[in-house]
């Protein structure tokens, strides 16, 4: 393949540019294996690296890079982890569930097998601590952003915006309609790997009434 | 237990190491918001640079020890008193059981590191003692320090040689900054006059960033990009107009323009921006940075040699 476009984002950062997602999933997951990167973050259209230049000097990280970025692997190679989560779906866990399924003119039953029945896949983690965003979402749904956040959501809510699910892993402030809640743990600090969820995973979701 | 808490002032939190390698999970680096000052409280106490210590804002803070302990404190306050008697910032001090320690507002700079030989004991999360308020983890129970809050020591006390910061290497303290900075990657045709400007740090600031008013560009109408990974430093332009600079607590991936990255160097700088400050850009190259990298480095490595940027 084609070399990918490589950049600086400031002075100890490099991203490459990667429209595919699951070539950006591919390849955030060799660099993080690499161990040459202090941090490795998949966003929506690249893959951004952070480096400490008094261990690797900018130019260095560079070439070091554009080598690795040659090296990307097959993405058939990649296996795809999927995980089934349980979405309590009623108004205490969802309590904008009613309204975001009458303003798409379903019944709240009808929204929600929409929902089950899209091919759910996390894009990426980021915003806060565990929150992930995950696409796939039946594009017919469509949910704007609250005007005003909620200062505390518990930990598990499941928000929706149009394209799109944000799942909290933890309790915190919330930009976006909450339509339910995640009843398996997507935090537990004692876990090696304390967040149940990372990017390139797919979800299916079983609905609770 | 070593100190209690009288006060916080406006808040107060325990900080320590940046946490690494957690990123691409939403996890920030936290930390101190001035690492080179926690560093240099530390070395007056013996302690390596992120061992963890008090990070208090604005001042109006006081605590009284339980212990008699070597402490030290540096950053945004010069002086403090202790039982009542003035106490100078950059030296090894000593306290006896039952002493007060009150920090007043400081006229420049924003946050003070109170540090105690051996360390404050915290709640280690992903590797570090460092408090991260967004997500309630680690610190001390994940919270800001309150009024009545009781500290233990984590490592053993130790009695160093009294010690004083040599003077070309304090943090000097001011109202107007400037920071050296690289184009980020939304830097765009419109951009180069923020080399020029002076911009002012409105009153939205804490862990998480600071807002800079003043003229910005114009950026395009929904001006958005896909989100992508953001560091301590970066500078986005955002809806409101107005320019903000990430701290340690920020969002790790975001999707406003990119205009700006304050350099690695430089980032210390940060955690000392109060509101009303002026602040400016001068304009780096990738390897300019470099080599301011190395330059300030190499000016800290004879008395901070663990210390990391």
């Amino acid at each position: 393949m084609s070399a990918p476009e490589i950049f600086f984002v400031g002075d100890d950062a490099l991203a490459v540019k990667l429209a595919e997602r699951a070539a950006r999933h591919a390849l955030a997951a060799a660099l993080r294996a690499s161990g040459q990167w202090v941090d490795v973050v998949p966003g929506k259209g690249e893959v951004t690296v952070q480096f400490d230049p008094l261990v690797v000097p900018p130019r260095q990280a560079e070439a070091l890079l554009r080598q690795q970025a040659v090296d990307i692997p097959e993405t058939e190679d990649v296996s795809v982890q999927a995980i089934t989560l349980h979405m309590q779906a009623d108004d205490t866990a969802g309590p904008d569930l009613a309204r975001i399924a009458a303003e798409n003119g379903l019944t709240a039953e009808a929204f929600l097998a929409r929902i089950s029945a899209s091919p759910l896949i996390v894009d990426m983690m980021g915003f806060t601590a565990g929150f992930a965003y995950v696409s796939g979402l039946d594009p017919a749904l469509i949910a704007p952003r609250l005007d005003t956040p909620r200062q505390r959501v518990p930990a598990g809510s499941v928000g929706m915006i149009s394209g799109q699910l944000g799942l909290y892993a933890l309790a915190g402030p919330a930009g976006w309609p909450i339509i339910g809640r995640i009843a398996e743990p997507l935090f537990d600090a004692r876990r090696e790997a304390p967040f149940t969820l990372e990017a390139g995973v797919s979800i299916q979701l079983v609905i609770e009434r | 237990m070593v100190v209690t808490v009288l006060t916080p002032g406006p808040l107060a939190t325990l900080q320590g190491s940046a946490r690494r390698g957690l990123r691409h999970q939403g996890i920030p680096a936290s930390g101190p918001a001035d690492p080179l000052s926690m560093a240099l409280a530390n070395r007056l106490c013996g302690n390596l640079p992120d061992v963890t210590a008090v990070e208090i804002t604005f001042g109006g803070a006081a605590f009284e020890f339980r212990q008699d302990t070597v402490f030290s404190f540096a950053g945004a306050a010069l002086s403090a008193t202790l039982s009542g008697a003035p106490v100078p910032a950059h030296e090894t001090l000593e306290a006896k059981n039952g002493d007060v320690l009150a920090f007043a507002h400081p006229a420049a700079g924003v946050r003070t590191y109170l540090a105690i030989s051996g360390g404050l004991r915290a709640e280690a999360m992903f590797g570090s003692a460092s408090t991260f308020l967004p997500a309630g983890f680690g610190g001390f129970l994940g919270r800001v320090l309150r009024a009545g809050d009781q500290m233990e020591r984590a490592g053993a006390a130790n009695k160093p040689p009294p010690l004083a910061t040599p003077t070309p290497l304090r943090p000097h303290m001011a109202r107007a900054h400037s920071l050296r900075a690289v184009p980020g990657p939304d830097f765009a045709a419109l951009t180069p006059a923020v080399w020029r400007e002076t911009f002012q740090t409105t009153n939205r600031m804490d862990r998480t960033g600071l807002e800079l008013t003043g003229n910005w560009p114009k950026p395009e109408a929904g001006a958005h990009r896909p989100s992508a990974a953001l560091f301590a430093g970066a500078v986005q332009l955002t809806p409101s107009g107005n320019g903000f600079v990430l701290l340690p607590d920020a969002q790790t991936t975001g999707g406003y323009p990119h205009i700006l990255q304050v350099i690695r160097a430089d980032r210390h700088l940060l955690g000392q921006i109060a509101p009303g400050d002026r602040v400016s850009f001068l304009t780096r190259s990738v390897d300019d940075a470099y080599q301011d990298l190395r330059a300030k480095a190499g000016y800290l490595a004879e008395w901070l040699p663990e210390f990391c940027f």
